[in-house]
């Protein structure tokens, strides 16, 4: 599988602060790369960096193969962006606003209009064409955003927190959205802080902290970075400490804190765990009404490599 | 592409309900504010035609004593007020009777006159009843005429004394007979009407007051071109907004993307212009004068001066668009207060005390350039100040074109 972007070395200061330290990553043809990291971790510093938006202090950017620059057109040209803030025009309707900046890549009015309305089905906007930007919701609005950036059928899409501040059916149409361009050939980079997304929907992750790259590699691989097997809450009515000190002498469990009777056990390793706790809970006698299980999250890992969560 | 972003470029410019208020309501409002504020003071300040009687008798005695200077003063008297009387004539001031003292006293005291003249008196006397602004013109002008007859006096008699020194120059000291009459009558003449043309030019024919804010005011509507000017590059510079960060993504050439934006500006300014030319032509019945078609040229020039001020705005100020355009109109309303939007007062301390204020004013010379084609006969100032627009435009955009170079990757 060839890369569609190289990031070698790219490094970005403002001022005192290094926005971007050393980065150094690839985006491979086909797939959705996740950037995430918490706010201030460099990732629209890098977005901005590799679509010629800001100056860089070192490093080097290709795109396609391509040394990328501001007046790379052909390159461009096959770019989408879908930014972080929603930019459209206030004064131009829905179906105006995804027409004009279609027309900045595609000259053929037939080809545009085709384009132009396959980009209103993917984000179910077909009801809104006429609507001024005011006049929508703050997921339609966002949909509209993304329809913006892609409707030219970019191959390379950056998606900068496309989802920030949505409802959670826009959320699940955009992420549809982003599913079905990636199924037509289109190569993403998807960058947010929601964890959630980016397990639901990239193929590879690149964790960012203090601008440098902490962790890469798939969900799964990323997972194995921590040492927790299995987390299980257990909401009880009460609890006496010799009760959780036994919980804490069970096999594999690592942890175990209450709070408030919310008892939260980590396990480091091994199978059968959630089985075994409740032996443990039925021999005991503890009442419990509600009890599960979850595999660690990528917020875990982040707070394993760098101490603090993703969301601080 | 071009073609492209000049339509959207209309398309969102028309339907921007702030720039189109600054553009095309706000100087018909100001316009309308203007015709009411300034056409009833105009009116008032026009004058009636004064009722006035002229005695053409004096008192035996004094008629007797001072019979020929009382006769040639009388004589001018009664042609000039015969001439200030015809009711045939444009310049008619007043409506004159010849009537006896006493019937011209009875007259006034009636109120039918504002007052007589004794023409014949060896002084001749303007009687009033009252001190008011007819009585004033009335005395005014029989002052003017006199003083203008002793003028022509003095200077026939200068001119006689002249020709007569030449003429005993060249007969070699020996005494020189009589003056050719007619060549003095013809350098008195000439010399008479060379100062009443001074004098017509100063007054500057039939120009208004009002014409001064009217300039101003289109001058103020060319300006405000720089919003449109400033939005429409804001919009597709990626450090001025959002929409702007998004286009300079795209395979699209900046300076091509900015020379359509700018293409559709400027239809958009012109028709405001035209929406201003036609309100106050057809509605306010202002008349521009014979000089149309110079008048619109320096309306279009101005606009693009405005243009570049506005280009200027987008690529130099760091700020929000709603403070670009506060920053744009405060220094389009100071421009316009020193050219004379307040006052012409204004215009005539600037141009006396700080002239080079005006010079480099835009609103200053688009005012002036449309105030020069009413006062001069010839154009050297109005083409002065439409190169001086054109300068000014050319420096603007110049900087601006610097500026925008520099800009190839936004700055956070």
């Amino acid at each position: 599988m060839k890369n569609i972007i190289e990031v070698q070395n790219l490094s970005k200061t403002y001022k005192q602060l290094k926005a971007v330290d050393d980065l150094s990553f690839e985006v491979r043809e086909g797939e959705i790369l996740g950037l995430l990291g918490p706010n201030g971790s460099g990732k629209s510093t890098t977005i901005n960096c590799i679509l010629s938006l800001l100056e860089f202090d070192q490093g080097h950017i290709r795109i396609f193969g391509q040394e990328m620059t501001p007046d790379a057109y052909t390159l461009k040209k096959q770019i989408g962006v879908v930014f972080q803030d929603v930019a459209v025009f206030e004064e131009l309707t829905v179906y105006d606003n995804i027409d004009y900046f279609c027309g900045l890549y595609i000259e053929d009015k037939k080809t545009r209009k085709d384009y132009v309305r396959d980009a209103i089905a993917l984000t179910g906007l077909e009801e809104f064409v006429k609507f001024y930007p005011k006049q929508l919701s703050g997921g339609l609005l966002r949909r509209l955003n993304i329809a913006c950036g892609i409707a030219h059928r970019p191959k390379l899409i950056f998606l900068d927190e496309p989802t920030v501040a949505v409802d959670p059916q826009s959320r699940n149409n955009i992420l549809d959205g982003i599913r079905v361009l990636r199924e037509k050939g289109a190569t993403i980079v998807y960058t947010t802080h929601y964890m959630e997304e980016v397990e639901q929907l990239c193929d590879r992750i690149i964790i960012l902290d203090k601008g440098r790259v902490i962790a890469a590699g798939t969900n799964e691989e990323l997972k194995e970075l921590t040492d927790i097997e299995e987390k299980v809450t257990v909401e009880v009515d009460g609890i006496q400490q010799p009760q959780l000190d036994r919980i804490k002498a069970l096999a594999n469990v690592k942890e175990v804190t209450n709070s408030k009777n919310v008892i939260n056990i980590i396990y480091g390793e091994g199978e059968n765990n959630f089985e075994k706790l409740l032996e443990f809970l039925g021999r005991e006698k503890i009442r419990y009404h509600k009890i599960y299980s979850e595999r660690p999250t990528l917020n875990d890992v982040f707070l394993e490599l760098t101490g603090k969560e993703l969301r601080d | 592409m071009f073609f492209h972003n000049f339509k959207y470029t209309l398309k969102y410019l028309f339907k921007s309900r702030i720039l189109i208020f600054w553009t095309y309501a706000f100087p018909i409002i100001l316009g309308f504010l203007f015709y009411l504020a300034f056409s009833d003071i105009e009116k008032n300040e026009q004058l009636d035609i004064i009722d006035i009687a002229i005695v053409k008798e004096a008192a035996g005695e004094q008629r007797e004593n001072s019979e020929d200077e009382a006769s040639g003063n009388s004589e001018i008297l009664l042609n000039a007020f015969e001439a200030l009387s015809d009711e045939n004539s444009e310049d008619q001031l007043f409506h004159t009777v010849y009537v006896s003292e006493k019937e011209a006293k009875g007259l006034l005291e009636k109120g039918k006159i504002t007052g007589y003249l004794l023409a014949f008196e060896k002084t001749p006397k303007v009687m009033v009843k009252e001190n008011g602004i007819n009585e004033t013109i009335f005395r005014q002008a029989v002052s003017e005429i006199l003083q203008t007859a002793k003028l022509t006096a003095v200077l026939t008699e200068k001119e006689a004394g002249r020709q007569l020194a030449a003429a005993a120059g060249a007969a070699g000291g020996a005494g020189a007979g009589q003056p050719d009459w007619n060549a003095v009558a013809e350098k008195v003449l000439g010399d008479i009407q060379e100062e009443q043309a001074n004098i017509r030019d100063i007054s500057g024919g039939n120009l208004s007051y009002t014409m001064i804010e009217y300039y101003t005011l289109i001058a103020m509507t060319c300006l405000y071109c720089a919003t449109i000017g400033m939005y429409a590059v804001n919009c597709i510079l990626a450090n001025m907004s959002r929409k702007g960060m998004r286009i300079s993504v795209g395979p699209v050439k900046k300076g091509r993307l900015v020379l359509s934006s700018l293409c559709a500006s400027y239809v958009v300014q012109l028709l405001g212009l035209a929406l201003l030319f036609l309100f106050t032509i057809f509605i306010l019945k202002v008349d521009y004068g014979p000089n149309m078609p110079l008048v619109i040229l320096l309306a279009l020039v101005g606009s693009f001066a405005g243009l570049s001020m506005g280009i200027a705005a987008g690529a130099l100020i760091k700020a929000n668009e709603n403070t670009k355009i506060g920053i744009i109109i405060a220094v389009t309303m100071l421009g316009c207060f020193l050219s004379g939007m307040m006052g012409i007062t204004m215009k005539y301390v600037i141009d006396s005390k700080v002239p080079v204020l005006n010079k480099i004013n835009p609103a200053g010379m688009i005012t002036d350039g449309l105030y020069s084609l009413y006062y001069y006969d010839t154009f050297h100032r109005y083409w002065f100040n439409i190169i001086s627009l054109l300068i000014f435009s050319a420096l603007m955009i110049g900087i601006s074109f610097f500026a925008l170079k520099r800009q190839k990757y936004k700055s956070l």
